[in-house]
């Protein structure tokens, strides 16, 4: 279909919501977290409403072009982006917290919600939502659903896929269907289809809303930060404390050139050179947590620490996040570009691969940057190089796949939390075998067989043929 | 895709106790004396047992919840991966011994629940907790009313995240609130003082049971899965029937129910379930008997299912 007819298809389609064709408009939309890999769409379209979002999915077939769908496009993995053109489907327009149910712990949202938007309604209710990916200010709760999102507390408290409930979907013919609800069962269905939406990347269905479950803020945090002078006391650190019977919600780590990159920066906050900065946090009823400050302090110390802060003070406990907070934005001021990976590891092989990134890219001349989730073992390697010197995006995925078949080796798997997008997809084959592949596919196969939402994505082989 | 190019990895789990990670590959037979065995001394332990005789598989095909889900989630969230069995005879790999996986799409947690319509599950990797000391059972009797608003004001504040169970468990008039803590020896008193308060504030009798076992009520004979809210009334409604025991897991709008020992224990089940239906479904809720075979799938369901095995073939 030409552009011109594709625009008239589409203005026909949506009628109160907006569609998008001039190149500028679509220059925002060409990328997500990915920056340096840019897929330009042919159009974008910003539907009013469910109803409009589900008017247009029963005129996509008839468009014939691949449909991406896309919510603030923070991914990291090139989920939200028209690897293979066609239309992007912005989901802006359906930003509604529709209910809060206190007494059931469940609340319904609208896809498009901004998950920081939505702790803050449910703030005064005592509740909160758990999952906090570090894009929460502006990441929504469709593109958290879809990619099966986690963030910094989720040692403790879990991941997405522990608190959807429900999901309701439309399907490419436009059919809207609900799997689950409030009660987080499987409504009127034999078997809970709701498992394969979370995490599917956009490929199977359309999200406009979801039952999420909650849980009551605590009432008291403690925040401590220690550094390590070398990997092996700091991995004794890690492997202490998800022992311990503080369950600590977040175990965060920052490696010596995280530490340097934060302390050459204006975020500098005085942490030793060469050094590891271990992050923990416990919370629960005051009573409880102050007694067991010492004991997380002494395991610090007995790790091999001996700068070892903790406060349970708002403006102290933000003062000693600040680094690790700040370590993301500080690599888009180091580099043009950056590649992160998500592989999730065995503690026990800790140490082992984290020098094998450092050998990798020290080898290849590249800067790593290791900023990541210890306590779930879910690596964050940071790879900094330039898209526009030739070889040097080579030498990253070259060190990207050294890395993940080390990863699969150790017995971890490819995504945590990022999902698999375009940018991991060639590395299923190292994780599934045929069968295996053959049983993936077939999820697809229910829900999108021509593979016109999202094609190109998680599996090198979904292509759209119109 | 052509799946005969792509390399075929055997990634089939062998069985292993990862003390680190807390991870543990048991058979799908095993008891929960057989895991407790498995992990031996170390500092471990696995929490979501609902009945002390049944196997894993049993467990997990009778509920998705045990009363210790109301900290630690469903079993789906505390089993994580399987050596799977196809009809075919094929082993596969599903799932990750690793907490965390968005890879591909969730076959594991649309499988753990199905039984055995899909194949069979061989070994489970089972997510472990740190065995922090003792365990303790704190039984609160009191009215229906009573027993089901101090339940939702003990769920409602921070102590819920350090409380193994809130169930309450009803026959007939009788209303209990069960509480479990599992703590260091060092903290029982902390977790006594509060509940003790808590009980007397509500005007709730209390009973301690002190350095015991995990409640394990057994392999439900019916399972209701409704919202939170709706728990108490559902439980209550249901225990009014001669001779059903309800344990509600308040938290997951989750109510176990326990039938007398009877040949018509599946028309018991049927007359139990059947008034409920409606009102589970409208709020995506369920039910489940292991007494009964699960209702047949609509047309459009039969349909999706058919797709899936023609990858996955059945017998």
């Amino acid at each position: 279909m030409s552009p011109p007819d594709l625009e008239l298809q589409l203005r026909r389609i949506i009628t109160r919501g907006r569609v998008l064709v001039s190149p500028a408009q679509l220059a925002g939309y060409a990328a997500d977290g990915l920056g340096y890999k840019n897929y330009p769409p042919d159009a974008v379209v910003i539907p009013a409403d469910a109803e409009e979002l589900a008017h247009f999915m029963r005129c996509a077939a008839g468009l014939g072009v691949p449909v991406c769908l896309r919510g603030a496009g923070t991914s990291l993995s090139g989920g939200p982006v028209a690897a293979q053109g066609g239309v992007i489907v912005h989901t802006s327009g359906l930003r509604s917290v529709r209910t809060v149910c206190p007494e059931g712990f469940w609340c319904e949202v609208e896809c498009g919600v901004a998950l920081n938007a939505l702790d803050d309604v449910l703030k005064p209710h005592g509740l909160f939502y758990p999952p906090d990916p570090s894009s929460g200010p502006v990441c929504t709760l469709g593109g958290n659903i879809a990619t099966n999102a986690g963030g910094a507390h989720c040692f403790r408290y879990g991941v997405t896929s522990n608190y959807v409930l429900g999901v309701e979907v439309v399907l490419l013919d436009g059919r809207v269907r609900r799997f689950g609800g409030p009660a987080g069962g499987r409504g009127p269905w034999r078997e809970d289809w709701k498992r394969f939406m979370i995490g599917s990347e956009g490929t199977l269905g359309a999200f406009t809303r979801f039952w999420l479950r909650l849980l009551p803020l605590p009432e008291k945090v403690w925040t401590f930060r220690a550094t390590y002078p070398d990997l092996r006391t700091v991995e004794a650190a890690i492997h202490a404390l998800v022992a311990h019977a503080s369950f600590p919600a977040a175990i965060e780590l920052l490696d010596p050139r995280g530490v340097a990159m934060v302390e050459s920066s204006q975020m500098a906050c005085g942490l030793p050179k060469g050094s590891f900065m271990l992050l923990t946090e416990i919370d629960g009823p005051g009573v409880l947590v102050d007694a067991r400050v010492s004991a997380v302090a002494e395991i610090l110390r007995g790790a091999g620490s001996n700068d070892v802060v903790f406060s349970d003070e708002e403006a102290m406990r933000q003062k000693l996040w600040k680094a690790r907070k700040a370590a993301g934005g500080l690599l888009g001021q180091l580099s043009p570009d950056y590649v992160v990976q998500d592989a999730v590891i065995p503690k026990r092989a800790l140490a082992e691969v984290l020098q094998l990134v450092y050998d990798e890219s020290d080898a290849a001349g590249l800067r790593a940057v290791n900023v990541f989730h210890a306590g779930d073992g879910n690596l964050h390697p940071n790879f900094l190089f330039d898209s526009r010197v030739p070889g040097e995006l080579e030498k990253v995925e070259l060190i990207s796949k050294r890395l993940m078949q080390r990863v699969v080796e150790v017995g971890g798997t490819l995504s945590g939390e990022h999902g698999i997008g375009n940018d991991k997809a060639a590395y299923m084959p190292m994780i599934f075998g045929p069968d295996e592949i053959r049983l993936q596919l077939a999820v697809p196969a229910v829900f999108n067989p021509t593979h016109q939402l999202n094609p190109l994505k998680v599996f090198t082989g979904r292509r759209f043929a119109a | 895709m052509n799946v005969a190019t792509v390399p075929t990895p055997t990634r089939a789990f062998a069985p292993f106790l990862d003390e680190i990670d807390g991870t543990l590959c048991v058979p799908a037979e095993s008891s929960a004396a057989d895991i407790r065995d498995q992990i031996g001394e170390h500092p471990l332990r696995f929490p979501l047992i609902l009945d002390l005789h049944a196997t894993l598989e049993e467990q997990v095909a009778a509920s998705a919840f045990a009363p210790a889900s109301s900290r630690f989630g469903p079993y789906c969230d505390n089993i994580m991966g399987m050596n799977w069995q196809l009809p075919t005879g094929q082993i596969v790999r599903i799932g990750e011994r690793v907490v965390k996986s968005t890879t591909g799409y969730d076959w594991f947690r649309f499988l753990l629940p199905t039984g055995r319509r899909f194949g069979q599950p061989l070994d489970y990797v089972i997510r472990l907790r740190p065995d922090c000391g003792t365990t303790g059972i704190f039984l609160m009797n009191g009215g229906a009313e009573n027993v089901a608003r101090s339940a939702g004001l003990l769920l409602r504040n921070s102590w819920m995240h350090w409380l193994d169970a809130v169930d309450v468990v009803a026959l007939g008039a009788r209303r209990t609130l069960r509480v479990t803590v599992h703590c260091p020896t060092a903290e029982w008193d902390i977790f006594a003082t509060y509940l003790g308060a808590f009980a007397a504030k509500q005007g709730l009798a209390l009973e301690v049971q002190p350095d015991t076992a995990m409640p394990a009520d057994g392999c439900p004979d019916v399972v209701f899965k409704t919202a939170p809210e709706q728990v108490h009334a559902l439980a209550g409604e249901l225990a009014r029937t001669a001779g059903v025991r309800c344990v509600a897991l308040c938290y997951h709008g989750v109510v176990h129910a326990y039938l007398p020992e009877s040949a018509e224990r599946p028309a018991l089940v049927r007359a139990l379930v059947q008034p409920h239906i409606a009102g589970l479904h409208a709020l995506g809720g369920d039910w489940h008997s292991r007494h009964l075979a699960p209702p047949a799938p609509s047309n459009e369901e039969a349909g999706w299912i058919a797709i899936l095995e023609q990858a996955f073939p059945l017998p």
